[in-house]
């Protein structure tokens, strides 16, 4: 029979390979390269302040950051409660580069993909040696020793003298082939930098997911036993799960101290893991969607709050401060909220939508 | 040797309002097995409620110190009713994030009164003169606040050992099945843990309210610092939790004390706490006094 490659209803598959494949249809691949052109092209067209492109940048940092505890805590189900310290290692990474050879070393300002690829390698041997407990711990007990981490991670950063005891280290503006970025495009240039890394780890974790190592992962997740029977390494996958997660953790913390400038320690504490856990959950854990949808949702939510108390303040009396109060209240209600009604998050909405147009033009 | 005396001095103080504070965590995860991660919360919101019933509602300290306790007693049960109910049996990633959801929930609800952007402190109402023994000195405050701690500790430990309910909570922490066979109903179990730990909770936000003044972020910060001390006791030891307590308490005093300032360190005593906590996890997850469940893979 004839494969009609544009619409899924009344397709099936015969081998594993045709299952997974990334783009089960044409169009699917169609939207998909709609949706990146759309991406890349849009800033050419509209004018974004400054304020609101940054919030876009924190939107796709926050995506690789995400990618890497989807992969830790969704797919291989290691509960991290330490993640920004992660993204932490990553920026201080850059950061210690910018005190040793001073803020506008070549290094820094014109080898900057390396130093992104570097704070990832970093990343990925703190990840792995955090994880090293996973080998003996398991469920709540992991999520303390993370938590743990994140605390002497926070200690070393304040204490010591060489990473100006979380004072911002300033990190100089970087160069691009048409020479340094000026003040004016360096939110625009993050943007494109950012979403090409967005792209190819959205790819690279779509890839790994269909791999071996990736299908450990889960396997590890859902029975450790089972997977053990199996010939699968248990103790192994989870410390690869760690690293792996530190690597995005560290790109995403390189991300940050470049687009911000510098690296202050007020970015990486355990209010912002906790963040980073509700962007996991509300997007959907254990899924690659939800890794983007997530991010998105939560500092959107964020930014609305902000100006919902912004308008308040210009309203009533300057002296009041809702955003202090509100900002907390609303995270809360929205996690717990989430985690009642809609515990596999925004992922399944997606799912639900795509269900739906898989079928078209059927019913069912 | 003086100085020595006085670390031990403050240490048991500190020590026993650790003790405190994780005895209601240790009492809600024995039941449950919910790691509470909004306990700091609680203990604040008993403090803050002590402080408006006895400043702003003009209480006698003692009546509004009771009355706190109670009204932390019926609050934690609802939370335990509208939030915690739901997810009996989800995964643990849930339970952990909706406790976390409800530490944002009720940091917000704190902000929104006086005490999340000022500080505030209690009215003196005991001798100031701090008493001396063999050249330890403990203020009144402190001393109060060990022996409130101290008899609370021996209230609850008569509660799980001699009453009806107390034992029942017991069976329900050791198997849920067969206690629910024998007529347990553990939802009223699941509550009542959170209701006597909130209970604890609120005693402890007092008696560190005396101590140290109303600050939001010194309260909260008790919800964090009871990880290590109940881990070091066995998560679900109520004994551990106390004996735990009281080590913490003495390790991080001996840690300002002797090693701060020598050899370029300081703080060292909000790390040494999480430190022991990775090697404990390491080498005896269980704790001093927790029960064996650790399995490895």
């Amino acid at each position: 029979m004839a494969q009609n490659r544009w619409l899924a209803t009344g397709n099936f598959f015969t081998t594993y390979r045709e299952e997974q494949r990334i783009f089960l249809t044409h169009l699917d691949r169609l939207l998909f390269v709609g949706l990146l052109v759309g991406l890349f092209v849009w800033p050419l067209f509209l004018e974004v302040g400054n304020k609101y492109m940054l919030v876009i940048d924190n939107i796709l940092i926050a995506m690789v950051a995400i990618l890497g505890l989807n992969l830790l805590t969704g797919f291989a189900g290691l509960i991290s409660i330490g993640h920004a310290a992660f993204v932490g290692v990553g920026a201080y990474t850059v950061a210690s580069f910018s005190r040793m050879l001073g803020d506008t070393h070549v290094l820094l300002t014109h080898a900057w993909p390396l130093m992104i690829l570097l704070a990832g390698g970093v990343g990925a041997v703190v990840g792995a040696f955090v994880g090293l407990p996973a080998l003996r711990l398991k469920h709540l007990y992991l999520a303390i020793a993370t938590l743990s981490f994140q605390m002497i991670f926070q200690w070393t950063i304040n204490f010591m003298e060489f990473f100006n005891q979380g004072q911002t280290i300033s990190i100089g503006r970087v160069s691009w082939f048409s020479g340094r970025v000026a003040r004016q495009e360096h939110y625009l240039f993050w943007y494109y930098v950012c979403l090409v890394i967005v792209v190819i780890s959205g790819l690279a974790v779509r890839n790994l997911l269909r791999t071996r190592y990736g299908r450990c992962l889960v396997a590890v997740r859902d029975n450790d036993r089972a997977a053990d029977a199996m010939g699968m390494h248990p103790g192994f996958t989870k410390v690869y799960a760690f690293a792996l997660s530190g690597f995005f953790a560290g790109v995403a913390g390189a991300l940050h101290a470049y687009l911000f400038r510098g690296a202050g320690f007020e970015s990486f504490t355990l209010h912002q893991s906790i963040s980073y856990l509700a962007m996991a959950i509300v997007g959907g854990l254990g899924t690659l969607v939800g890794s983007f949808f997530g991010p998105t949702a939560m500092i959107m939510l964020d930014l609305q709050v902000e100006n919902l108390s912004e308008f308040f303040k210009a309203q009533f009396s300057a002296a009041l401060d809702l955003a202090t109060a509100l900002r907390p209240l609303t995270f809360g209600l929205v996690i717990v909220l989430f985690l009642m009604f809609e515990p596999r998050g925004i992922a399944n909405w997606w799912r639900i939508v795509r269900s739906y147009i898989k079928l078209w033009p059927f019913r069912y | 040797m003086s100085y020595f005396l006085q670390l031990v001095a403050s240490g048991i103080v500190v020590g026993s309002i650790y003790a405190l504070s994780g005895l209601g965590f240790v009492l809600i995860y024995k039941s449950s097995r919910v790691l509470n991660i909004a306990h700091g919360q609680i203990i604040a919101a008993g403090a803050f409620i002590t402080y408006a019933l006895t400043v702003w509602g003009g209480i006698p300290i003692y009546i509004s110190f009771l009355m706190s306790l109670i009204i932390t007693f019926f609050l934690a049960m609802s939370v335990e009713r509208v939030f915690l109910r739901r997810l009996i049996g989800e995964p643990i990633i849930s339970v952990i994030m909706v406790t976390i959801g409800l530490m944002s929930i009720l940091d917000g609800l704190i902000y929104m009164t006086p005490f999340g952007a000022e500080n505030f402190s209690f009215p003196e109402f005991l001798p100031k003169t701090p008493i001396s023994l063999g050249g330890v000195s403990i203020s009144w405050t402190q001393l109060v606040g060990v022996i409130i701690t101290v008899i609370l500790i021996v209230g609850f430990t008569w509660f799980f050992k001699r009453s009806t309910l107390g034992i029942s909570m017991r069976a329900v922490s050791d198997d849920q099945m067969a206690s629910m066979s024998i007529g347990i109903s553990i939802p009223k179990v699941f509550g009542l843990a959170w209701a006597t730990a909130g209970f604890s909770a609120a005693a402890a936000g007092g008696i560190i309210g005396n101590i140290t003044g109303l600050n939001f972020d010194t309260l909260r910060a008790f919800g964090i610092i009871v990880f290590p001390v109940v881990i070091l006791g066995g998560l679900d030891s109520v004994f551990g939790a106390v004996v735990a307590g009281i080590i913490m308490g003495l390790i991080q005093q001996f840690a300002a004390g002797y090693l701060d300032g020598n050899w370029g360190l300081s703080g060292t005593a909000d790390l040494l706490p999480y430190i022991i906590l990775l090697i404990i996890l390491l080498f005896k997850p269980h704790g001093l006094f927790g029960i064996h469940e650790i399995e490895r893979v």
